[in-house]
């Protein structure tokens, strides 16, 4: 009986008016979304390969010294680019692309020594959206073309479901068979999911067609089991819509306002709440304003200042001798700590700033459209997400060069092991090949780690409205 | 007759609960969002006085005159409210000195604390006027004639002695009415929310301004009314209306100006047009620097060092600035250094050498800033207006651009304060000139005391005249009013030729 339905209700939908608009809207945007990211990944992939390989060049002209090398640091590392960056790409002109382990500066000390500081990574803080006059719109990615059209779509196909064979009385018919209204409601359900998901797919699959056999992307298998899950959250996605609608028409006897009902929901949810929460809620955590970074900066110095440099350490020099002297212990310890405080600044502002962003985030997944979108964006390793991933990559390297130089350090039987200061350190050359290198890496795990959140919540969202449709159609007087 | 109708159809759209639900919708999200925007506003003016105070005292700290360099702030508009623009997204503060004439693209941001918070879209009260009022006013419009037709009242409505005319016009204005009360309340309750706040304080001007804003948003939404009412007259059947409605409101309204900023960004290709300005550029600086060779060949000391051998202590900052994608490109010659008791026989020649490329420099780089302002100008500023002009088949987008120009936060109004600054550092160029400060000791060393910045003139600006303003708004606003006018008139002949 379900499918006998489901079939009519298919046969209804694929004749509207609205059938067609769909196929038409899905089409034109996964067409020109395909255009615009033609080429797009190669060019973003070699630009990389070519920036990685500058570093790495700069990392071996270093390796001849491992003192050079504590200096210098692992030079400036960068963010690998996603093959699946036209589904969504939030945020590219502004999100950093790389993290500096670098250091130039040279302190100078009141003393009669001036040392170099040894590396530190650094976060970038620049804001490239300064020079951005383009008009603010959302972008053409998958995501936007999910959450926007594809929820407006489902709420047209189901907004007169109930509703209007109400009015026409035919509900009256229907239920005068043996059938029960739970079986109505699931193959009126399916009818609507099946003929969204034929244009849908059609679309996604000229896009991707278009996309691969221009050559500007090649797909792994990781790459389709994550574009495979991106599709599915687009359908509980939907679903979430088609369960509102069939719950409001339910409701509701006509259905004009039954529409009227659903666009305003619809607008306030899904156009106007992410943007609207997203700015509301960052106020709450506000992180350091660039002037109390300052100051905390200074105050960070002067601290050092006071603990090691007012006190006129003038007896205490830094030699060769093994093992360390006290003199070189001593500024040995200066200069790794005023390393690790301005790295520890640095690392704090970056991590206010992130908080900031995921509190503003997880209080706008009250939108079921900001929950795909950052379920997408954690698919297909772009945006904020994977900008958080990148950095922990960051860190973990970082502590894995610095491993490494005092590990080398140690292994050099002329060195005090006072890591520092050029006496205190090692001058030995370093096999290039055993420095470890930056990778930069998509994992699979991780990314649908931290999609399951936001895939869960869309999960919930689409029992409890369904079954809320289920209940109010149980309610409904024929 | 037609107040009788009026009446009637005003009474018909207040009533229903689809004019509830959007008036409350409406109010709700236009409090909320006002409470956020002003507390945004705050942060931003707070930060603004801090930073022009810091500002204003580092100019006095300078000791030479080679070793001025101004940075002057841009204040946030408090209209930025109604139409953020770019007054909250782009730089606000912007640094000078005699050797750089800035540009848009050289301004930096005083209040960036977080820069992911680019993430999530900025969003003001035009936004939602545009999105959900164009809703309702469509809304209001799919069944006026299509669902009296089915009802059968129309014909009814007819059958006395009312033309067509007073028919349509009768609905047009009550509708008007009623999309006009949530637009009239919510801005009622933005200005109660202003005097609460107290910190943002409206001028004369800004009340014109305001005042445009609501007159844009008025042809704005009449725009809409007149397409859903045209719609209405074609189709048959209220269903099919609003159908069809929705599939041009989502259009029209967001598809449309998404898919023609994406198509911009990312078809758009610009490089390739700076590197020829890059070369013109670096030619300019080839000729300076061929003048100052041949200067100092011709003098009479030979192999002098880069200080003329009087210098005993200070800084010195001869730096090179050149990015190929910036075009941003100077040679500095600042000095604020001591003179070496000995050199002071010196002096005439250190003098002489400094009247001699001072302004050559000046000149050149003048220069620089008009082949890069040109070239920078065409890759960032005709990308947008492409874009721009793209989107203008949207009557939405129109909105936006007409009310962002009223409200003084587009392009241009950020320009003026740009230009602003540009006619600012020729005054102190003539203040140096006036001073003679080329030929000045004070101009490299600071051994003869601090130059004294008292009579330096000062930095003023104010918005332009709103009637720029509208100026600018004005070829959008005309197209919306013929879309207006040609809407009504064939909403008008349709309806006069058809059967009821």
């Amino acid at each position: 009986m379900i499918w006998h339905i489901t079939k009519r209700e298919l046969y209804d939908h694929l004749n509207s008016l609205r059938f067609a608009f769909t196929i038409v809207l899905l089409l034109v945007l996964m067409i020109v979304n395909a255009i615009g990211y033609l080429g797009e990944y190669k060019s973003r992939s070699t630009a990389y390969q070519k920036k990685v390989s500058a570093s790495l060049d700069k990392m071996r002209s270093n390796a001849d010294n491992l003192y050079d090398l504590l200096i210098a640091g692992p030079g400036t590392l960068y963010k690998k680019p996603s093959v699946l960056s036209f589904c969504t790409n939030t945020g590219e002109i502004f999100i950093p692309e790389s993290a500096d382990g670098v250091s130039d500066r040279s302190v100078m000390l009141p003393t009669r020594f001036s040392f170099k500081a040894i590396w530190r990574m650094e976060y970038p803080q620049s804001n490239p959206n300064l020079w951005n006059i383009m008009p603010d719109y959302t972008n053409v990615d998958w995501s936007d073309i999910v959450s926007v059209v594809l929820s407006l779509i489902a709420i047209l196909f189901t907004f007169d479901a109930i509703s209007s064979e109400q009015e026409r009385g035919t509900l009256r018919l229907i239920l005068s068979n043996s059938v029960s209204r739970g079986t109505v409601l699931l193959s009126k359900f399916l009818a609507a999911l099946i003929t969204i998901s034929i244009p849908f797919l059609m679309a996604a699959l000229i896009n991707l067609f278009l996309l691969y056999t221009s050559g500007s992307i090649s797909f792994g298998l990781s790459e389709w089991g994550r574009l495979g899950v991106i599709v599915l959250i687009a359908f509980v996605y939907v679903s979430i819509f088609l369960a509102l609608g069939l719950l409001i028409s339910s409701c509701v006897s006509n259905s004009s306002i039954s529409l009227t009902i659903l666009l305003l929901i619809w607008v306030i949810w899904v156009v106007l709440l992410p943007s609207t929460l997203g700015a509301t809620t960052s106020g709450l955590q506000p992180t350091m304003t660039s002037d109390e970074f300052n100051a905390r900066w200074q105050s960070l110095y002067q601290n050092l200042d006071a603990q090691y440099i007012r006190r006129r350490h003038d007896d205490k020099i830094p030699s060769r001798e093994i093992p360390a002297t006290e003199g070189t212990l001593f500024w040995a310890k200066y200069i790794t700590e005023d390393a690790k405080r301005n790295e520890k600044l640095n690392e704090e502002h970056l991590d206010a700033q992130i908080a900031q962003i995921q509190l503003a985030r997880s209080i706008t997944r009250i939108s079921p459209a900001s929950s795909v979108q950052y379920a997408i964006e954690s698919l297909a390793g772009t945006g904020f997400t994977r900008h958080v991933q990148f950095l922990a990559h960051v860190r973990r390297y970082a502590d894995e060069f610095m491993a490494f130089l005092i590990e080398t350090d140690r292994a050099d039987r002329e060195s005090p092991h006072a890591i520092g200061p050029k006496e205190g350190t090692s001058q030995k050359p370093v096999r290039f090949e055993s420095i470890p290198k930056f990778e930069d890496h998509i994992s699979f795990a991780g990314a649908y780690n931290a999609a399951a959140t936001d895939i869960i919540l869309l999960f919930l969202f689409f029992l409890v409205l369904f079954a809320g449709a289920f209940l109010s159609l149980l309610r409904v007087d024929v | 007759m037609l107040l009788i109708l009026i009446r009637r159809e005003l009474l018909a759209n207040l009533m229903t609960f689809r004019f509830l639900v959007a008036m409350v919708g409406t109010l709700l999200l236009v409090v909320v969002n006002t409470v956020v925007l002003i507390d945004d506003y705050e942060r931003r003016l707070t930060s603004y006085n801090t930073a022009t105070q810091q500002h204003s005292e580092e100019v006095s700290s300078a000791s030479t005159y080679s070793s001025l360099e101004i940075h002057l702030d841009r204040s946030p508009n408090p209209l930025s409210i109604f139409n953020a623009g770019l007054d909250r997204r782009l730089g606000n503060s912007i640094s000078f000195s005699h050797i750089l004439v800035p540009t848009h693209w050289d301004t930096e941001s005083h209040s960036a604390d977080n820069p992911f918070l680019n993430l999530f879209s900025s969003v003001d009260l035009i936004l939602i006027f545009q999105v959900i009022l164009s809703l309702l006013a469509l809304l209001f419009a799919h069944d006026a004639i299509a669902g009296e037709r089915e009802a059968g009242t129309l014909r009814l409505t007819m059958a006395n002695s009312v033309s067509r005319s007073v028919i349509l016009l009768a609905k047009y204005i009550s509708a008007m009415a009623c999309l006009m009360l949530p637009v009239i309340m919510s801005l009622l309750l933005v200005l109660i929310l202003f005097s609460i706040s107290g910190s943002i304080l409206l001028s004369g001007d800004d009340w014109l301004r305001i005042g445009g804003i609501l007159l844009i948003s008025i042809i704005y939404l009449s725009a809409f009314y007149l397409i859903g009412l045209l719609i209405s007259v074609i189709t048959r059947r209220a269903a099919t209306a609003l159908m069809l409605s929705m599939v041009i409101w989502s259009t029209l309204v967001l598809i449309y100006p998404s898919l023609s900023v994406f198509a911009v960004n990312r078809l758009w290709d610009t490089s390739s047009q700076l590197e020829s300005a890059y070369r013109e550029i670096e030619q300019i600086w080839e000729a300076f620097e061929r003048d100052r060779m041949g200067f100092l060949r011709n003098d009479e000391i030979e192999g002098e060092d880069l200080n003329a051998n009087i210098r005993y202590g200070g800084t010195v900052g001869t730096f090179h600035t050149s990015n190929p994608t910036t075009l941003m490109y100077s040679k500095v010659e600042t000095r604020s250094i001591g003179i070496k008791p000995e050199a002071e026989p010196l002096m005439p020649h250190v003098k002489a050498y400094f009247q001699f490329t001072e302004p050559r420099r000046i000149r050149a780089a003048e220069r620089t800033w008009q082949v890069r302002q040109k070239a920078l100008d065409q890759v960032h500023v005709r990308k947008a207006n492409m874009a721009k002009n793209l989107m203008r088949f949207s009557p939405a987008a129109m909105y936006d651009f007409a009310t962002e120009a009223w409200a003084g936060t587009d392009f241009h109004g950020i320009e003026d304060f740009i230009t602003a600054v540009q006619q600012y550092r020729q005054t102190i160029i003539d203040y140096f000139y006036d001073k003679a400060a080329f030929s000045s000791r004070q101009w490299f060393a600071k051994d003869q005391g601090k130059v004294d910045w008292s009579d330096l003139p000062q930095f003023s600006y104010h918005r332009a005249d709103v009637s720029i303003g509208a100026k600018h708004a004005s070829g959008d606003i005309a197209c919306l009013l013929l879309i207006n006018i040609v809407l009504f008139m064939m909403t008008f002949l349709i309806f006069l030729r058809q059967e009821v």
